[in-house]
């Protein structure tokens, strides 16, 4: 998988610049540290984290997949899909505590529905929905970098650092 | 003459009809002529004499007579009668009683034409159907009538029903609003006998420390030390009376209105409670009187006339006259001696703090302990149904260290499929939106077969999304994304009947102190007095106890967990609860274990059916009796060294 290779050249251009191993407290705003916190007690090891690394990884494929669906349902002007794959990828953001990328996945189900971000008030057509989609999909998407960038250098150091699992 | 008619009957061919031919040769008779004849043009034939031709001419060619059968004939084949249209008067050039009859096709001379005269086979037939479809034509109206009339019958109906459906609501409604204020009233009626009780404890402290003569002395009164002694007894009294009027009371406004729903603020004096000393003490007075009338005299003690006129009923009244000098409100002038009074007053409220201690404390080494066993009688089993993989593994890992057995559905069909083919879970946790179909439907068809509590879990928590859910039956809402406590939580407050013992021993304590308390045998409470570990606070609490009982009776889920927290504190029963987390079973539990539980069985029982109810029917209940759940606690503890130990 792709993934992989990219994590590996990260593992090893990034501790020269951050010392030491990435804190969960780094990136508050990103991750709700109580809610990634409850999950990685649920790791009977502490040392290889398997279960939450587990969950991580598979939301990253998750993530990556829905986004590929995003893209394509809005050059298709699909936006009742768009609506559901943006709650979809929220339930799962939100599950592990990634604040950004849920609130910009609840953005999209919002837009998608044809409502503003807030989901109180209509917009005027399709086509500024899509706009504002298109946006947000690609703000979404680099939150969602941000985050998995922290991550996989956080598993590298507190897992067993292994995700071609 | 018929053998003749036979003859020339035969004669001519063709397929001509009898009836014609029969006709014809008639009129070729000229004997008849005066009778029956052709027409003056010859293409119609004319009956001048009816009778005669009826009576003589019928019978012989047609076999009968009668000439209506003649005419009759004449129709089928289409023979027309001619009218005289033309006059007025009607004057038929054959005379008054002459019938002429016509066909195009018979004509004098005419043998031949005679084939062309056809019985008109289908014309009669037309006639009679359409004969017989008027009738049903006349049935369907009224049928239809029939149904536009039920139509409207039913529609009034329903119009009825809805409007019963509308008033009846408000009636629910007025009734509950009238029950809030009965229960509201009780509360200050219980929390006015709490008050009045307390007054007279610290009278009664009182006239004990000064003894008989004080009484004496001020009473001016001369009474024996056996008198005073008994007089200890009676100034509670109208008191007692009033609290066993109200326990009884209580306990019916529980019993008739505990189906509307149980509001959990009326004073749920348990059954325990009943039984209390204070049915033998209005006998033994012989004094009944109604509760105002006892609450209203004791109230104002300092007023001499008020004591001069139930001075008889109450001789002690004039001797305690001073203690309304001592401040009121605490309750440090309770006697531990009065055990009467430990059952008769609702004791209304336990310190807040406590249980924000206990929760604090709770959730710190919750943190540490990954592991949490609730403490299931045995696993519960949990479907969960959540198209989101990131959500199902967490969800499910989390139920996994709550020691459930989980089984998960990908999607509501997938559920509903899983419920149908048998498959039996304490409790579903159910995504709402989901490919193929949403929890909400999927809920509303289990809903057909299976009452297994159903939670909606969702980021759609608005108020009408969760009506929705609650329409079509789902029990409660797990908002996303939840946490390993929420999820805890609901499971404790909807799996209350699989938790085992922290919650038995529980019940049992409380009302094991109680029911001690309740003999009211002197033994007992000097006891309990002389016992190192009754501080001046643990017999205040002691004396609360049916104001405890009262939020014990529906029980929040939070009381358990932190009972589990509380329970190694209390050295005596540590390791019987420390057996009991690992997971244990019963019988390994020490003796007094095994009792303190089989004695929990029972309550434990009633308990689960009220805290369903109330958990069920009023969430924010349950917030309310946070406060008071640890409560018990504090009085429990030390009964239980006392009795373990």
């Amino acid at each position: 998988m792709a993934p992989t290779t990219t994590t590996k050249t990260q593992t090893v251009q990034t501790p020269p610049k951050t010392e030491g191993p990435p804190k969960l407290s780094d990136m508050e705003g990103s991750i709700e540290q109580n809610t990634f916190d409850q999950i990685l007690e649920m790791d009977d090891d502490d040392d290889d984290r398997e279960f939450s690394q587990g969950i991580v990884f598979g939301f990253f494929e998750q993530a990556e997949n829905t986004f590929k669906e995003m893209e394509k349902a809005l050059e298709e002007h699909r936006l009742a899909d768009l609506s559901s794959l943006g709650h979809f990828l929220k339930g799962s953001s939100a599950t592990l505590g990634l604040t950004k990328v849920k609130d910009a996945c609840e953005k999209i189900q919002h837009y998608g529905a044809g409502k503003d971000e807030t989901g109180t008030n209509d917009l005027p057509d399709d086509e500024t929905s899509l706009k504002k989609i298109e946006k947000t999909l690609s703000d979404c998407k680099a939150d969602y970098k941000e985050v998995e960038k922290f991550l996989r250098r956080y598993y590298s150091y507190n897992g067993d650092g292994s995700n071609d699992e | 003459m018929d053998g003749g008619q036979t003859t020339t009957n035969t004669a001519p061919a063709g397929n001509s009809s009898d009836f014609v031919r029969k006709l014809y040769k008639m009129l070729e008779d000229p004997s008849y002529a005066e009778i029956v004849r052709w027409g003056d043009e010859g293409d119609s034939f004319v009956v001048l004499e009816c009778e005669k031709f009826t009576k003589t001419i019928l019978p012989k060619h047609f076999k009968h007579s009668n000439f209506a059968s003649f005419v009759r004939q004449l129709n089928k084949y289409d023979f027309h009668k001619v009218r005289q249209n033309n006059e007025e008067n009607g004057q038929s050039p054959y005379g008054q009683n002459a019938w002429e009859f016509k066909h195009p096709e018979f004509r004098a001379n005419s043998k031949e034409s005679l084939d062309n005269i056809r019985r008109k086979a289908p014309a009669p037939r037309k006639q009679a159907q359409s004969n017989e479809d008027s009738v049903p034509t006349q049935q369907i109206d009224l049928l239809n009538q029939q149904i536009v009339a039920q139509q409207q019958q039913i529609q009034h109906l329903s119009d009825r029903y809805a409007q019963l459906t509308v008033d009846h609501q408000i009636m629910l409604q007025e009734v509950m609003r009238v029950q809030k204020t009965v229960l509201n009233h009780e509360h200050v009626i219980h929390q006015l006998m709490t008050y009045l009780l307390s007054v007279d404890a610290r009278q009664r402290r009182d006239s004990k420390a000064s003894g008989p003569f004080q009484a004496q002395g001020q009473g001016g009164s001369n009474l024996s030390p056996s008198q005073v002694a008994s007089m200890d007894d009676e100034p509670s009294s109208p008191l007692q009376h009033a609290s066993k009027l109200l326990n009884d009371m209580n306990a019916e406004i529980q019993f008739n209105l505990g189906g509307l729903d149980s509001l959990g603020e009326p004073p749920k004096t348990g059954p325990v409670v009943a039984p209390t000393p204070a049915m033998d003490a209005a006998p033994r007075n012989g004094v009944v009187r109604s509760s105002t009338a006892a609450a209203a005299t004791p109230s104002n003690p300092a007023n001499p006339t008020n004591a001069a006129t139930t001075a008889l009923v109450y001789p002690k009244m004039n001797g305690d006259i001073e203690p309304v000098v001592y401040p009121v409100g605490a309750t440090n002038g309770i006697d531990p001696m009065y055990s009467e009074h430990v059952n008769n007053v609702p004791y209304p409220m336990p310190p807040k703090q406590e249980v924000d201690d206990a929760r604090r404390q709770f959730a710190d080494n919750r943190k540490k302990s990954t592991n949490v066993d609730p403490g299931w009688m045995r696993s519960p089993h949990i479907l969960l149904v959540e198209d989101d993989a990131t959500c199902r593994q967490i969800g499910g890992k989390f139920l996994y260290s709550f020691s459930c057995v989980i089984d998960t559905a990908f999607d509501g069909l997938e559920a509903v499929n899983k419920i149908q083919d048998g498959s039996k879970y304490d409790l579903i946790l159910m995504d709402i939106i989901m490919p193929n179909l949403d929890g909400v439907s999927a809920c509303h068809l289990i809903r057909q077969f299976d009452r297994t509590p159903i939670i909606a879990m969702t980021s759609n928590i608005r108020s009408d999304d969760i009506q929705l859910y609650f329409q079509h039956g789902m029990d409660d809402v797990l908002p996303k994304p939840f946490t390993r406590k929420s999820l805890l939580d609901m499971l404790e407050k909807h799996l209350v009947h699989l938790k085992t013992m922290p919650q038995g021993i529980e019940a049992a304590q409380p009302t094991a102190a109680v029911t001690m308390a309740a003999q009211s045998s002197a033994a007992q409470s000097v006891k309990e007095d002389s016992s190192p570990s009754q501080s001046p606070a643990t017999s205040i609490n002691n004396w609360q106890t049916p104001g405890q009982f009262q939020g014990m009776a529906a029980v929040h889920p939070n009381l358990q967990q932190v009972q589990g927290q509380y329970v190694p504190a209390a050295p005596a029963a540590a390791a019987a609860y420390a057996v009991d987390q690992n997971g244990v079973q019963y019988p390994t539990a020490p003796v007094a274990l095994t009792a303190a539980a089989a004695a929990a069985a029972r309550p434990q029982q009633r308990r689960q059916v009220s805290d369903m109810a109330s958990t069920a029917e009023n969430p924010n209940l349950a917030k309310r009796q946070r406060v008071y759940a640890p409560q018990p606690q504090a009085m429990v503890n030390p009964v239980q060294a006392a009795r373990t130990g």
